[in-house]
């Protein structure tokens, strides 16, 4: 990031003033400022996670903080609080969400951007967009009456033609399911994760699209060297923003997973999620049983950190390795 | 947006508000209540009826009704369980002690969809525990082909549907399974939320309602009034008198006629006498502090005044509203005890009652 | 398309075949994602259509819901109640937003403190709605009361972390060239950013803003727990005030058939509304780059 401006150079002989010390002041005051709206960001965030620690302190007291997330038995009418199936379920149906959800967000921005003639790209942005006006509780309610019906039958022929991979064959096909979860959570980030790649792939320079058409390279080769790797931290961005969505959904998940606290064997079984237990359980809580769901809550924002640590280490290592191939011959050639 | 709501709002409010001009008492005041999610359409209808009143409900269940009563951030609290000893104490600290009134009752109804089967399949408790806890899986169970000689069943299979979300319904449909089978109240137990052993769980009565009508061979547990609504068909269940009965609404308020009713009005209906009883009955109360304003309601003194003509109101010509829709009122000897609890109901000492 | 130009070139039939392959590929997966779109779309007009019209837009919902369908009012109170509820919110999530992004973009980089909100702001992300309402509700409305101004903070902790991710992806694409031009000119940090950053990010803020509030205008849980819901028409942010998603949620657990598909209708007009304010965006914005 280029320094602020100091002594700038003499221009064609003339001396030029620097600054004096007053015009400096919005500067500071801006840089200052910022600073300063961020730390209270901070500070606010941290209270909220500490308010809610406080919450959860009974429960995880209760059951040991690790007894809490790797026990596997929810039962609230005999007050025991082990939060391993929801974790797995959560864990499952966010898996699905992304493996769906995101490279078909990522085909529908290149198409967007690349492929789609001039005049329907406007439309198509606030096509998709719209699937983001769209209130959380019909996402369940067309996804139960409506969706997961219809692919019960699809379902069962999957799980009956595959039972030899485990988890994703075999077993019981229930209506509500991990899989049907998981889907409509994929329709639900899709908007985010399109827009977000949609502006990175947008403002990959022209040049550098150029140097590889001008190379030879067919549309998809152009993609794959110029775009995609250009806008890999935009699109690393939308796809954690719609994570975060996917493992922090709870109303339309509670209405499509079934809500059987059990260790998910399979893909088209009922389970349960962190997040949903909190949406379904709330209402008629009490005493321990409220401050469970506020640990499974502390729990949930444990591992959306792991997942980004995690997602962030894997975009860094790619960077690195890359920094040294083909990228930056493209980067040459296009002049940049 | 701001602008657009403003005018929205200004090009309405010569329509609204009726400003409360109307009878006498200071009713402009608005009361605030939280809660029973069952309870909230017919508490609703009561104010919508009173001229001039205010009713702000939150319809956020049970448990958090009263949780919101004794942290007096409502005026009054809206319960289908009667109050545990804990909750009692908890509100009476706010300086005067809790007062919990019967308003109305309403009952769980078994539903199905069988071809062919139409409503009234009789089932006994025992029956329809074994059937939730999965040892009966068809339907043309021996069981089930007992009770109804002379029905024909299908050999289709029983897919279970339960509710996902707590509810004061699964607390009162597992109490009763519980108390017609020891083997379910081992297994399953009772309560707002129980692990059910086999089925599909449903988020609320809709959720419910939804499945069943969507699954050939589904049976469920839903609230009376929704069943009514939607036309289901429901079974008819074995009372204590050995009479199968059907769920209708002089049927539940048969059921509550037979009940013991304890000091502190905390009635719960269990294994109800009576001919014309329908065992699966569960009952609705509001909850207040005895003075209102001594306990310090958010609402004050006009506020503790709507309470007390909202119970008027329920307790009188509110019960026959009930009825249309498709909800149970109080049987006699209960409305009695009702109305005078809301009677004793008092502002700093003073009666509330006009 | 891949016919002559490249064919003319010698380019391999094989690479030629991967092309038309993978470009189909796209296609498939764009029309895919509209699919699900045109599916919701159906479905909420077909339960909903019947229960809009002008009625339904300028009357308040009234609790008298068992004596037929003509009495059960519309969602009045629900829409404006929404529109400030989800205005505040915004007012205060998208400057603060845009200004904490702005900040790790162009001062905070890779320092300690930066590091640390994005820490932070990462794991709001994944927080529940319900998670934000329950905390509101502790702190600021157990025992002091329902507004619809708490409903706006809980919303504008679920706006923010949307706005300031989406808005750092968007500083970052700000050429840097674009940058350095203004600062070799002489111009201060400030104006650079202001007359520079700001105008060339702002198509890409004005996306992620609309999913943010998009986001925020159909979430029920923060709501319900926060501004509470009321029957009544008002503009006090202080006090009870129903909103567009609590309204969905009060009617749908109504056993009355009129009711659920006010729900329904509600849903419509919701989705209906987020889509007049993309459109307007969008439409001032083109409006505002070409001026």
């Amino acid at each position: 990031m280029a320094a602020p401006a100091a002594d700038p150079v003499p221009a064609g002989g003339r001396v030029l003033r620097p600054r004096p010390p007053a015009a400096r002041l919005p500067d500071k005051a801006l840089r200052v400022g910022l600073a300063i709206l961020a730390s209270l960001l901070v500070v606010l965030i941290a209270f909220f996670f500490i308010q809610l620690a406080i919450e959860a302190a009974p429960a995880f007291e209760r059951e040991g903080i690790i007894g809490f997330v790797f026990k596997n038995d929810w039962n609230v009418s005999k007050d025991s609080f082990g939060a391993l199936p929801l974790l797995i379920g959560t864990l499952i149906t966010s898996g699905v969400a992304l493996v769906i959800g995101v490279p078909v967000a990522v085909a529908t921005a290149v198409y967007s951007t690349e492929l789609a003639p001039r005049r329907i790209r406007s439309p198509l942005t606030v096509i998709v967009e719209l699937l983001a006006a769209v209130p959380s509780v019909v996402y369940g309610l067309w996804g139960i009456f409506f969706l997961a019906p219809h692919l019960k039958g699809v379902e069962q022929w999957f799980a009956n033609t595959f039972s030899f991979i485990p988890f994703i064959g075999g077993g019981l096909v229930t209506v509500p399911n991990y899989f049907v979860a998981g889907l409509v959570l994929a329709i639900m980030i899709l908007p985010i994760v399109s827009a977000i790649s949609r502006e990175t792939m947008s403002s990959v320079p022209a040049n550098h699209k150029e140097a590889a058409l001008a190379l030879g390279a067919t549309r998809w080769e152009m993609i794959r060297m110029a775009v995609l790797p250009y806008s890999r931290v935009g699109i690393v961005g939308g796809a954690m923003l719609g994570l975060g969505r996917a493992i922090g959904e709870a109303i339309a998940v509670a209405i499509l997973i079934g809500n059987s606290p059990v260790l998910g064997k399979h893909l088209f079984g009922q389970g349960y999620s962190l997040a949903a237990v909190i949406a379904n359980e709330f209402g008629e809580a009490q005493g321990l049983h409220r401050s469970a769901l506020f640990a499974s809550g502390v729990v949930l924002f444990v591992l959306t950190f792991a997942v980004y640590a995690f997602a962030r280490a894997l975009v860094a290592r790619a960077a690195r390795a890359e920094s040294s191939g083909a990228a930056a011959a493209a980067d040459t050639v296009a002049g940049a | 947006m701001l602008a657009l709501s403003l005018a929205l709002g200004a090009c309405g409010s010569s329509s609204t508000s009726s400003s409360s001009s109307s009878t006498s008492s200071s009713n402009s005041a608005a009361v605030s209540g939280a809660g029973s999610t069952f309870a909230a359409p017919v508490y609703q209808q009561w104010a919508s009826e009173i001229p001039g009143y205010t009713l702000n409900y939150q319809a956020v269940g049970s448990g958090a009704g009263i949780t919101s009563l004794e942290s007096k951030t409502v005026d009054f609290g809206a319960s289908d369980p009667p109050l545990k000893p804990e909750d009692e104490a908890a509100i009476a600290k706010n300086g005067s002690p809790a007062v919990q009134i019967p308003m109305f009752f309403g009952a769980i109804t078994v539903s199905y969809k069988v071809n062919g089967v139409k409503s009234g399949l009789k089932l006994d408790g025992k029956t329809i525990a074994e059937i939730f806890e999965g040892k009966i899986t068809k339907w043309n169970a021996p069981q089930i082909a007992a009770l109804n000689p002379g029905t024909s069943l299908p050999a289709t299979t029983i897919t279970v549907i339960h509710r996902s979300d707590s509810s004061g319904t699964t607390a009162g449909f597992t109490a009763f399974l519980a108390s017609q089978s020891p083997e379910f109240k081992a297994k399953v137990g009772e309560g707002k939320t129980v692990q059910w052993p086999v089925g599909t769980g449903a988020k609320g009565n809709a959720g419910v309602a939804g499945a069943i009508e969507q699954t050939e061979g589904a049976i469920g547990y839903v609230e009376q009034a929704y069943a009514l609504e939607h036309k289901f068909t429901y079974a008819s269940v074995k009372n204590v008198d050995g009479v199968y009965v059907e769920p209708t609404l002089a049927s539940t308020t048969a059921a509550a006629e037979g009940v013991e009713v304890p000091a502190n009005l905390g009635i719960k209906v269990k294994d109800p006498k009576g001919q014309n009883a329908y065992p699966i009955t569960s009952q609705t109360f509001i909850v207040v502090n005895k003075d209102l304003c001594k306990a310090g309601i958010p609402g004050g003194e006009g506020a503790a005044k709507g309470v007390a003509k909202l119970l008027e109101y329920g307790l009188g010509a509110g019960q026959n509203v009930l009825a249309k829709a498709d909800y149970a009122k109080l049987p006699p000897s209960i409305l009695e005890k009702s109305k005078a609890a809301a009677e004793k109901l008092e502002c700093n000492g003073s009666q509330l009652k006009a | 398309m891949s016919t002559s130009p490249l064919a003319a070139y010698g380019v391999a039939a094989r690479r030629r075949r991967t092309d038309q392959f993978v470009r189909g590929l796209i296609v498939a997966a764009t029309v895919l994602a509209m699919i699900p779109l045109a599916l919701i779309l159906y479905y909420l007009l077909l339960k909903g259509l019947g229960a809009i019209s002008w009625n339904f837009l300028t009357t308040d919902p009234s609790g008298n819901t068992f004596f037929g369908a003509a009495n059960i009012g519309g969602i009045r109170s629900a829409l404006v109640g929404s529109l400030l509820i989800v205005g505040l919110a915004s007012l205060i999530s998208i400057p603060i937003g845009v200004a904490v992004a702005l900040w790790l973009v162009e001062y905070g980089r890779k320092s300690a403190l930066a590091r640390a909100v994005r820490f932070f702001v990462d794991i709001l992300t994944g927080v529940p709605a319900i998670v934000f309402g329950l905390f509101i509700y502790i702190l600021f409305v157990e025992g002091t009361g329902y507004a619809g101004y708490k409903g706006s903070l809980a919303l504008v902790l679920l706006m923010l972390p949307i706005v300031i991710r989406s808005a750092e992806v968007i500083f970052e694409l700000v050429p840097i060239e674009l940058r350095e031009s203004a600062l070799a000119l002489g111009a201060p940090r400030w104006r650079t950013i202001a007359r520079v950053t700001l105008p060339t990010a702002l198509p890409g803020l004005m996306t992620g803003v609309l999913l943010a509030i998009a986001r925020a205008a159909g979430e029920t849980a923060p709501l319900l727990f926060t501004a509470g819901s009321t029957m009544k028409t008002t503009v006090n942010l202080g006090s009870f005030m129903n909103s567009l998603p609590v309204q969905i949620y009060n009617d749908v657990t109504s056993p009355t058939p009129a009711v659920e598909q006010r729900a329904w209708g509600t849903a419509l007009t919701l989705v209906v509304l987020i889509l007049l304010l993309n459109v307007a965006a969008r439409f001032a914005s083109r409006r505002s780059r070409l001026g």
